[in-house]
């Protein structure tokens, strides 16, 4: 057996990695199940307190905020009828009538086993995909790189469902944004005006804690929907009996296959996984006329979609320095705080921390699923937090983490000029992930861009000459077409 | 939605020309045949010109429907975002004194102000959260990870007038 899969397995079963793998957990689960935070912004705000940590140990905890970010959001999806997370939209369209018939813990129950399951096929598929993918990309060169970046970039069609030109724009903006600062190539200084603090250029998390948290805080102050006193379900048996395990077998398989699938394809994301997998169990079904009126398929398959995608989006991060969801996006930016990029070459010279994150993303949904059955009656009981106390400490927090990041002050500024931006972007309809994607991916998208042409001596064809370069362009066509399919279907299904 | 549109491909296009300005000013050292630090923002500026004229003429050739339902939802969303609004100005002024009066002095009524914000109207329970959670906060980044928040130049007058 390959000797960094033994490393990495003991890496990611250390007392403190473990510890931070469930603390992880229990944060996330508690981020996702409260409307209205999202598991990007929960991980902005723990972020800088991982800053600390070493890398095996901040990671794992990241990992267990994204995994059991996505089995929160269904707790919410159930009980009171809004998705804790956008992911779970497809939960609640038969989890609240269960819940609504006094049956809110076999629902959840039930929400969990299939999310466990799903967690535990997308770490199949990411440990038995991602090692080969790596290998593979080991031979792409500059003009490669630059296509796989845009294949990645092409998320951003599926965050622009409102209006394709505002969501290019948003992500043109950021392309700008990533240019103040030092020129990746030749060194030349670049918008900064003099400012010492600009030269690094804009970090791009303090400028992520802005734009994700800061509108985040603003629209809960606007608008304040009372959701005190509102978890007044009964949670009974949570665990699922045999025959509920018989009934939801394939719904649950099938999620789970299409969650790791989609997860990783740039742009899918858990909404669409989840979507399409109430869908098709709803197809297969030999009862559809239930579904929408509290089945426990239709509780199953998406939450096993949802929850498969954590692992699929790993995999083109973890091999092609790519993200697949606005999350894993965000754990690059860990990853490379660490001095880790991620990319084929993490799987070359730092294997063993590669399989140890792999590892941990296995223990974070063991975790998960013990956690979640364990305290869920406690944990519910969380959503009857006040707002009044939950936001002032998510702007504080938002405050300590930009200042924690280089302990300098000029970052908390930055950080309240893009919360602007992002209140102004959201007051335009304007989506915000397109130029998250374009802070992440825009330094390296120039970079290979521009050593490609110099290699070249500035003939594009370069790009369209080598077979992986076109493949990679070829299929970005391909991912724009199918990302605007995929939303037509969910449309339509949300409809 | 049309107005805002407008707006935004207006400021959109005189920023991406005051980028342009500024890209101009840059010092263009190439080797011949390859791309300088000047050649992405180039790119980055036809794009953005590109687009926000394109969602400029997008929005100016498409009517509004205008209902009397919008304009009644458009004023309730005016109130809350005068709330918003005194949220922006609060953090702003937060930002400014922190620096000067540290994390301990100026979160504290920061957070109360937050509350107060959130229709909070019980003023022991108000003044309990902000000076227990802000407390908690400076213990927990201090001393559990090590991250010395700002402890501002004033931080110590003010606690011997407190104390």
């Amino acid at each position: 057996m390959n000797p960094d899969i033994i490393i990495g397995l003991n890496q990611s079963v250390g007392l403190i990695v473990l510890l931070s793998t469930s603390i992880g957990v229990l944060i996330g689960l508690i981020v996702g199940m409260i409307p209205g935070l999202t598991i990007s912004t929960g991980i902005i705000v723990f972020l800088p307190i991982t800053f600390v940590l070493p890398p095996d140990v901040s990671i794992a905890l990241l990992l267990g905020l994204y995994v059991g970010g996505m089995t929160g959001g269904s707790f919410s999806a159930v009980l009171l009828n809004i998705p804790g997370t956008p992911s779970a939209s497809a939960t609640a369209i038969d989890g609240y009538p269960m819940a609504s018939s006094g049956n809110a813990g076999r629902a959840l129950g039930i929400a969990i086993t299939a999310s466990f399951v799903g967690g535990i096929v997308s770490f199949l598929f990411l440990f038995l995909v991602a090692p080969i993918l790596a290998e593979f990309a080991l031979n792409f060169r500059t003009e490669d790189m630059f296509s796989i970046i845009l294949f990645g970039m092409t998320i951003i069609c599926s965050f622009s469902a409102g209006s394709l030109v505002k969501g290019l724009l948003s992500a043109a903006i950021g392309l700008a944004i990533v240019t103040v600062g030092q020129d990746p190539v030749m060194g030349t200084q670049r918008f900064t005006f003099g400012e010492v603090n600009l030269m690094a250029g804009v970090h791009f998390l303090t400028a992520l804690i802005g734009l994700f948290a800061i509108p985040q805080l603003i629209s809960h102050i606007s608008d304040q929907t009372n959701l005190r006193a509102v978890t007044q379900s009964k949670i009974k048996s949570i665990l699922p009996n045999i025959s509920d395990l018989k009934i939801i077998k394939f719904p649950i398989i099938l999620g789970s296959l299409i969650g790791s699938f989609l997860g990783t394809l740039p742009g899918a994301g858990g909404p669409i996984a989840a979507f399409i997998s109430y869908d098709y169990a709803k197809k297969i079904s030999k009862r559809p006329e239930r579904f929408g009126k509290g089945t426990i398929e239709g509780v199953a398959a998406p939450e096993s979609a949802n929850n498969a995608v954590t692992g699929g989006a790993l995999i083109p991060m973890m091999t092609l320095g790519i993200p697949g969801d606005p999350v894993t996006a965000i754990l690059i930016g860990a990853l490379i705080v660490h001095g880790l990029a991620p990319g084929p070459l993490m799987f070359l010279e730092r294997a063993d921390f590669a399989y140890g994150v792999i590892f941990s993303f296995f223990w974070a949904n063991i975790f998960n699923f013990l956690i979640a059955i364990l305290s869920l009656r406690v944990l519910v009981k969380v959503l009857d937090t006040p707002r009044s106390i939950l936001m002032p400490s998510l702007a504080v927090l938002c405050v300590v983490g930009s200042f924690a990041l280089r302990n300098n002050f000029f970052d908390v500024y930055i950080m309240l000029f893009f919360g602007l931006i992002g209140i102004s972007m959201k007051w335009l309809e304007m989506p915000v992930v397109p130029l998250l994607l374009a802070l992440v991916l825009g330094g390296q998208l120039e970079e290979n861009l521009r050593v490609a042409l110099t290699g070249s001596q500035g003939d594009i064809s370069i790009f369209f000459t080598s077979p992986i370069s076109l493949s990679f362009i070829i299929l970005s066509i391909v991912s724009v077409i199918w990302s605007f399919r995929s939303n037509k279907k969910y449309k339509q299904i949300t409809n | 939605m049309r107005r805002k549109n407008i707006t935004a491909a207006i400021v959109i296009i005189v920023m991406a020309m005051i980028y342009g300005l500024i890209t101009l000013q840059l010092p263009t050292r190439s080797l011949p045949d390859t791309p300088g630090p000047t050649f992405f923002p180039w790119i980055n500026v036809v794009i953005i010109l590109f687009l926000s004229v394109l969602l400029l003429l997008s929005s100016a050739f498409t009517k509004e429907n205008g209902s009397q339902d919008t304009k009644r939802k458009d004023e309730t969303q005016n109130n809350q975002n005068l709330r918003g609004l005194w949220a922006i100005i609060g953090f702003s002024i937060y930002l400014i004194i922190l620096p000067n009066f540290g994390f301990l002095i100026s979160t504290i009524p920061f957070f109360a102000f937050l509350m107060i914000l959130f229709s909070e109207k019980r003023p022991l329970y108000i003044l309990s959260n902000s000076i227990g959670i802000t407390f908690l906060f400076y213990f927990v980044f201090r001393h559990g990870f090590n991250i010395f928040l700002p402890q501002g130049v004033l931080h110590d007058v003010v606690l011997r007038l407190i104390l």
